[in-house]
């Protein structure tokens, strides 16, 4: 499932607190230098005409917060009590995983 | 009404650091100043990308020195970055740091004659002229940009000394005051007056900003604890006077000395007293640090700069100061 899919599985009354929630941890991040360059350019770009909160920004913090912190970001969405998108989440980690290997 | 600034170090990517400055700008911030030292980023880069991811915030060098580059690659510089982001863009310089220059061979001496010759220099290639200087620092043959420059770019110059302070007031555009405790602020804006009556210019003319070591938190043990390590460097960068001055004990300060050159941090961390905090910063809780604006705005700044380490979290302490600090302060 890509990240805009995923993002559909999160209700809409809960992004703006996700959004918040994700870009905290992207910023306190020490994983910096896995943040690929166009994804961090999209990043700003929607935090810039704030659409952090819309499907497409909540799709970038998303798949930015995977990368550099897929447990944590795994763990926020268990105690959001999103069991489905955490199970996604964890799918993907092991598929990084496997590629990685 | 008080105008907020706030300082980064571009020791984080570009990406961070510029999220943060968006954020800063939405949370009311108007001034946004990027550190210069070798070390770290690139000054000019980094300032590249916040312009061209924010659309209001004023942004400058905060402050680069004459020494490390030329001044007229420094307008040039500055320049380019006012046509990514039109009248937006400031001039931040100050005399530098003696002991970073050095580490790259490069000899200062004559500082208030290399920045006002810097400052002069800067100005005139500004305003499309060609350039021929013959300054005791700085000699130029005949410099001139082959491009057009939109509008004024004001100049900041940082400063702690008193002769510094007199000429920041005296050619200024603004004033950066490298200082927190409201006794240096109230001395230097002493300072920085006299200057601003020698050039018979008015108060409002010249923007006075206290460029502050700032830690913000809910929990006041939180807020020293990100301050301490500042405040430790501060204090082992900082004369004998200076010390005494605040009432911090010189053998406590040698001690601290000692451990941070062994890089011993958590000897030297644990040395830093609730004095020095007190004086080589704004620290605290939302409540503890509007005290402490406020009193500096008596003194008579018209810009407050949050400075490193902002909090623990800096994403949480913007938030904190956007929702608690800065509305204290508007009128």
């Amino acid at each position: 499932m890509d990240y805009p899919e995923l993002v559909k599985l999160i209700p809409a009354e809960k992004w703006g607190l996700i959004s918040d929630q994700l870009i905290n941890l992207i910023l306190a991040s020490k994983n910096e230098e896995k943040m690929p360059r166009q994804l961090a350019d999209t990043m700003l770009l929607h935090m810039k005409n704030g659409n952090s909160e819309s499907k497409s920004g909540l799709a970038a913090l998303l798949e930015a917060s995977v990368l550099l912190e897929p447990e944590k970001a795994m763990n926020a969405f268990c105690e959001l009590q999103l069991p489905t998108v955490a199970e996604q989440i964890k799918a993907k980690i092991a598929t990084m995983t496997a590629e990685a290997i | 009404m008080l105008k907020f600034g706030i300082e980064f170090v571009p020791k984080d990517p570009y990406w961070k650091l510029v999220a943060y400055a968006i954020q800063a700008e939405n949370c009311g911030f108007s001034y946004l100043w990027i550190t210069d030292h070798f070390v770290n980023r690139n000054v000019y880069v980094t300032l590249a990308a916040a312009a061209i991811y924010t659309n209001k915030i004023t942004f400058g060098t905060g402050v680069t020195n004459p020494w490390l580059v030329n001044p007229v690659i420094t307008a040039q510089a500055i320049a380019t970055l006012n046509e990514l982001a039109p009248g937006r863009v400031v001039l931040g310089i100050g005399a530098g740091d003696k002991t970073t220059l050095e580490a790259v061979g490069v000899k200062t001496g004559k500082p208030l004659t290399a920045v006002n010759e810097a400052i002069d220099i800067f100005r005139k290639l500004i305003n499309g002229e060609n350039v021929a200087y013959q300054g005791e620092v700085f000699k130029t043959a005949g410099a001139k940009f082959n491009f057009k420059i939109q509008g004024k770019i004001p100049v900041y110059i940082g400063a702690q000394g008193p002769k510094m302070l007199e000429l920041a007031g005296k050619t200024g555009d603004g004033v950066l005051i490298n200082a927190s405790h409201p006794s240096d602020v109230e001395y230097a804006v002493k300072r920085a007056s006299k200057g601003i009556q020698q050039a018979n210019k008015t108060p409002s003319d010249v923007d006075i900003a206290a460029y502050t070591s700032f830690s913000v938190n809910k929990e006041l043990k939180k807020a020293v604890k990100a301050a301490t390590p500042v405040v430790a460097f501060i204090v082992a960068g900082s004369p004998p006077s200076v010390l005494e001055k605040h009432g911090i004990d010189l053998a406590k300060a040698d001690e601290l000395r000692a451990a941070l050159k062994k890089n011993d941090f958590g000897k030297a961390f644990s040395s830093v007293t609730p004095e020095m905090i007190n004086a080589f910063s704004v620290c605290g809780t939302p409540d503890m640090c509007i005290e402490r604006i406020a009193e500096l705005r008596k003194l008579g700044i018209s810009q407050f700069v949050v400075g490193s380490p902002i909090g623990a979290n800096v994403k949480k302490a913007i938030d904190l100061i956007s929702s608690k600090v800065i509305p204290q302060f508007v009128e």
